[in-house]
């Protein structure tokens, strides 16, 4: 394999949503998430545990980095594009908080790395995790640029459900045990029921249909979730979803490393948008009365 | 059935109906009802019903009861499992939304600590027992019992329970009913009811274009957590509302606010005086219809002395006078760190004052209407209940109590003595799910179904000017044979106390079922019994209306003590979250992991101090503090940040729970309420939870360390957070409500 064709092949994935070739999409499924809405509470962090079997580690374990929050609010307390706090006394802007789930990418850095290709592309956008397929070398994990790939270290299933509480476990999706990478899904698992759904009634999925757990929890409603392709409905005669009017509104593009607004000021952006990856989450700017 | 015996007054005032007057005239008996359906039983999904598909999702509507709220919930059933909660988008209170303790509710449900058994003490051990020993032993302890020797403390409380319970305390002729929050709105709702004539106002937060709250954490814990998120969101959307948050030490709603002023616990009250005397000075606003003295008051706390007063800058009350001004309507409110002090009404009264001076009374502070069926209502609970009932059990009064709701050991400051005057009360049975610290010093243990496996009817505490009844059905078989829902086990009481009228309810379902037949005809809008009936749970609730009121602002004369806010000595912060609540919830995993909004702390109790008092005393984040106050002392580990006031150390509440309170919570953290000192607010009784003066100090080291969740606690200089200015936002989205 020579660097060239390695370079070729890499540029060919890399615009493989733009150009073709690579997949023919049935949804990009994508987010928006308004910051200026989030309060930081953590309903969506929970709403992910219960929805999808995620593992209490424990305290100790905990502590070396090993929680298995798919959905995780952080919390910063410097506002580098007001730069004022690092000199005042108090806190007086409160606090920053950012859901952090799996961006979806559709460059995404850990795709390729996997060497049995336990983590790859679906026809959805989605960046997927074969966990029967995973042997865990944790190589996504390490490329992955938000760290938001999750690695059982260790089998957590007697020590995170003891009876009766394993009886709350989804039966529509597994529970992991040690030595896979897992992650975010979009609540795959949702999505596949609604596509099932509307198969069976002759028609398209609906705009609002799927809904991600964190996303229908949400107190303020700050995350919208929704496919980045439009959906057709035969009634209104829209293509646009929710989440394609917001991107469009706020002038945020997929396949693009660096957005060109014609209203710069316009709130939408993505985390380390420079990186190239194409995540399919896009943030809108905090906003703060100064 | 032997309904004949009853009058019909008597018969709607059972099904709590009563109090209706005028709107109950044709409204007869049940006639669609027959004995049958009385016994009607809730069929396991085992045995799966038509429509039950395997391997299909089933949503049912019901009410949660993490905390008072009161919202509704859809729980996805699955082969006769309850597997997810949401929220119920019809609800009024949360519309479809749920926080993190609603999403919880299911681990407290499948807990693997819960009591199974009833239990009964036979020395210094509880040991099982049979539903029939224990409620033999309550009927016998309860025979000849005078009303005034019976006590029974509960949380907050509504819908059918409070009716039935309040027939048992008749049955007994007791009027002790002890109703116990520790978070609560008690003085709030004192101040309302005093100056606006409502206690429970409706806020509107969709209205307001400025907000001031004086550590009002109502995003967190302060009224309806879940309702007001919901209207944050309104608040926050073009034009976009500003909030400027008052209080010691962060809270969820603190670190949302545009601004955050740190206040020394206390001096709240006189900060809101010095905004109030700076609107009529400088913003030129009247205060005319306050009462002279308060005029004189306000007149008193120039800018000079409201800056001696409160140590906040000049310019920074002056600029939110300003900003209040400039930004109308805006809404002022008061919550826990501004009522706890001894002077706590005065703080709340102040508040509202600002109120009144803004103009803000009928535009953001509106009346909301009263809930037209007493007997149902809400009852909230406040902490002036846990005080008298612990002087009542020092003083011997009791010689029966019940306990349902509550852990009120767990909550009572040590000083209150609460758990030494439990001795003195001779018979004790507590309603319980689980082993917590009032449960370990019961009688009798009386096991409760779950949420998730109960019936019961609940009218939310704030509603938005409607009149819900939320329904709360079992969205599963019990796990457990023998436990008991808690209507269940108050009609059995009543059934042994001869009670003839509940003879003919074979159980709590009956009950309601029937409660629901005999309702007001007005409210079934010509639907036949069985439909209406179908309706209500499908739906999860029903709104039977408000009786519209208004609000009358009255003159209420308050004095503000001139000393408080100097003295020098650290306060103690008990200061509450949206997740432990007040320490109910350390016993479900998920919320133990999920990291503090603020700290990011895990699994653990912690004290927020201020780099500057961090210095003073010598410690780094993850050093052990000993905090003693004239009643105790416990030693905790700090984290430092510039969300608390120099004077203050803040303890969250949530952790050490003595009696073990489940695995999870076993062997964990302090309890920073048991180290309060017993004052009161000297106007409401409440109390005084923000006036505990400590000595910290450092203290050894332990292995244990603290773990919080994150790396860093700054971005780095990357791009994670975006923060734009107001009025950018106002430039690009001003009126554009798209999305």
């Amino acid at each position: 394999m020579s660097l060239s064709n390695l370079i070729d092949d890499w540029s060919r994935y890399r615009k493989g949503r733009e150009e073709g070739g690579f997949h023919d999409y049935e949804h990009m499924w994508g987010m928006s998430i308004d910051l200026n809405k989030c309060i930081g509470c953590n309903a969506c962090s929970v709403a992910c545990y219960a929805e999808n079997n995620l593992a209490v580690v424990g305290k100790e374990k905990f502590e070396k980095g090993q929680g298995m929050h798919w959905l995780r609010v952080e919390r910063y307390w410097d506002e580098p594009d007001l730069g004022e706090e690092r000199t005042s006394e108090f806190q007086q802007h409160g606090a920053s908080f950012l859901p952090m789930m799996c961006q979806q990418c559709n460059a995404a850095t850990c795709e390729p790395v996997c060497p049995v290709a336990a983590t790859y592309h679906t026809p959805d956008g989605l960046n997927a995790q074969v966990y029967n397929r995973c042997i865990g070398s944790r190589y996504c994990s390490n490329n992955c640029p938000f760290r938001l790939r999750y690695f059982n270290f260790w089998s957590y299933y007697e020590d995170s459900w003891p009876a009766p509480l394993q009886m709350q476990l989804n039966p529509d999706i597994s529970v992991r045990d040690m030595g896979v990478m897992e992650k975010c899904t979009f609540c795959v698992q949702r999505i596949r029921t609604v596509k099932d759904t509307a198969r069976m009634e002759d028609r398209k999925v609906r705009d609002g249909e799927v809904q991600t757990a964190c996303s229908q929890t949400c107190p303020t409603g700050a995350i919208e979730f929704g496919d980045m392709l439009g959906m057709y409905d035969p009634e209104t005669g829209v293509a646009e979803t929710r989440v394609t009017k917001m991107w469009r509104k706020h002038q945020v593009e997929l396949g693009k490393t660096k957005q060109n607004k014609q209203t710069p000021e316009m709130r939408g952006y993505r985390v380390f948008e420079f990186l190239n990856t194409d995540p399919c989450v896009m943030y809108l700017d905090r906003v703060r009365e100064v | 059935m032997s309904f004949s015996k009853i009058k019909r007054r008597d018969f709607l005032k059972i099904m709590g109906w009563g109090g209706v007057g005028a709107t109950l005239v044709g409204c007869d008996l049940p006639t669609t009802v027959t004995l049958e359906e009385g016994k009607e039983k809730v069929v396991s999904y085992l045995m799966p019903e038509e429509y039950v598909i395997p391997g299909v999702g089933v949503w049912y509507a019901s009410t949660c009861q993490q905390c008072p709220s009161g919202c509704g919930i859809h729980g996805r059933v699955r082969e006769g499992r309850v597997l997810k909660l949401e929220g119920n988008p019809a609800s009024s209170v949360n519309k479809g939304r749920l926080c993190q303790m609603g999403q919880a509710s299911l681990q407290a449900h499948y807990n693997p600590d819960r009591i199974a058994k009833p239990k009964i003490r036979r020395g210094s051990s509880l040991v099982d027992a049979t539903w029939e020993e224990a409620y033999g032993l309550i009927a016998e302890k309860t025979a000849n019992i005078s009303g005034s020797k019976f006590a029974w403390m509960t949380g907050s409380v509504s819908g059918h329970q409070s009716v039935l319970l309040q027939a048992y305390l008749e049955s007994i002729g007791s009027g002790n009913h002890f109703v116990h929050e520790t978070i609560n709105n008690a003085v709030w709702a004192k101040v309302c009811q005093d100056m606006l004539g409502d206690s429970n106002p409706r806020i509107r937060l969709d209205k307001a274009q400025s907000m001031l709250s004086f550590g009002a954490d109502f995003l967190g814990t302060w009224g309806s957590p879940l309702h007001f998120s919901t209207e944050y969101a309104k608040f926050r959307t073009s034009p976009r509302g500003t909030l400027i948050q008052v209080e010691p030490n962060m809270t969820l709603t603190g670190a949302n606010a545009d601004l955050w002023v740190a206040s020394r616990p206390g001096s709240e009250g006189a900060l809101a005086l010095g905004i109030a005397n700076q609107l009529v000075s400088k913003q030129g606003l009247s205060m005319s219809g306050l009462p002279n003295s308060v005029q004189s008051l306000i007149r008193s706390y120039t800018l000079d002395e409201t800056v001696t007063a409160t140590g906040v800058d000049a310019d920074r009350i002056a600029d939110i006078a300003a900003t209040l001004k400039r930004r109308s309507p805006s809404v002022v409110l008061a919550g826990a760190s501004a009522q706890g002090h001894e002077h706590g009404y005065q703080c709340v009264a102040a508040a509202m004052v600002l109120n009144v001076i803004l103009g803000n009374i009928g535009k953001t502070i509106e009346s909301n209407g009263e809930f037209a069926y007493a007997s149902m209502a809400p009852v909230s609970g406040n902490t002036h209940s846990l005080v008298s009932f612990s002087q009542a059990a020092a003083d011997k009064r009791f010689d029966v109590v019940f306990f349902s709701g509550v852990n009120p050991v767990y909550t009572a400051p040590k000083s209150l003595g609460l758990k030494e005057s439990l001795a003195n009360i001779p018979f004790k049975v507590v309603f319980s799910h689980f082993n917590d610290e009032t449960t370990a010093m019961a009688d009798v243990v009386l096991p409760l179904a779950s949420t998730e496996e109960d019936w019961g009817t609940h009218v939310a505490p704030y509603q938005a000017g409607v009149g819900e009844i939320s329904i709360q059905q079992p969205l599963m078989e019990p796990l457990s044979t023998e436990t008991r829902g808690f209507g269940d086990i108050v009609l059995t009481l009543l059934k042994k106390r001869k009670e003839t009228a509940y003879e003919g309810f074979a159980d709590y379902y009956a009950y309601l079922r029937n409660a629901f037949s005999t309702i007001p005809a007005e409210h079934k809008n010509g639907a036949s019994d069985e439909q209406f009936w179908t309706d209500v749970l499908a739906a999860g609730l029903i709104d039977v209306g408000v009786k519209k009121t208004s609000l009358k602002v009255k003159g209420v004369e308050f004095d503000m003590p001139k000393e408080m806010g100097n003295s020098s000595a650290m306060i103690l912060a008990p200061s509450a979250r949206l997740g432990f609540w007040d320490g109910r919830h350390a016993n479900l995993p998920w919320l133990q992991e999920a990291p503090d909004q603020i700290s990011k702390v895990v699994w653990d109790s912690w004290a927020e101090l201020h780099p500057s008092t961090a210095k003073k005393i010598g410690v780094k984040e993850g050093d052990m503090v000993k905090i003693a106050s004239a009643s105790g002392e416990i030693n905790v580990k700090v984290y430092i940040y510039k969300g608390v006031h120099p004077d203050v150390i803040a303890v969250p509440l949530g952790q050490g729970h003595d009696a073990g309170f489940s695995r999870y919570a076993k062997d964990r953290g302090v309890n920073s309420l048991s180290i309060l000192d017993p004052k009161v607010d000297k106007m409401t009784g409440e109390l005084a939870l923000y006036s505990t003066n400590v000595k910290v100090t450092k203290a050894a080291k332990t292995d244990d360390v603290l773990v919080r969740f994150g790396g860093s606690e700054t971005q780095v200089g990357r791009k994670l957070v975006s923060t734009i200015p107001a009025d950018v936002y106002e430039r690009t989205e001003g009126g554009d409500h798209v999305a």
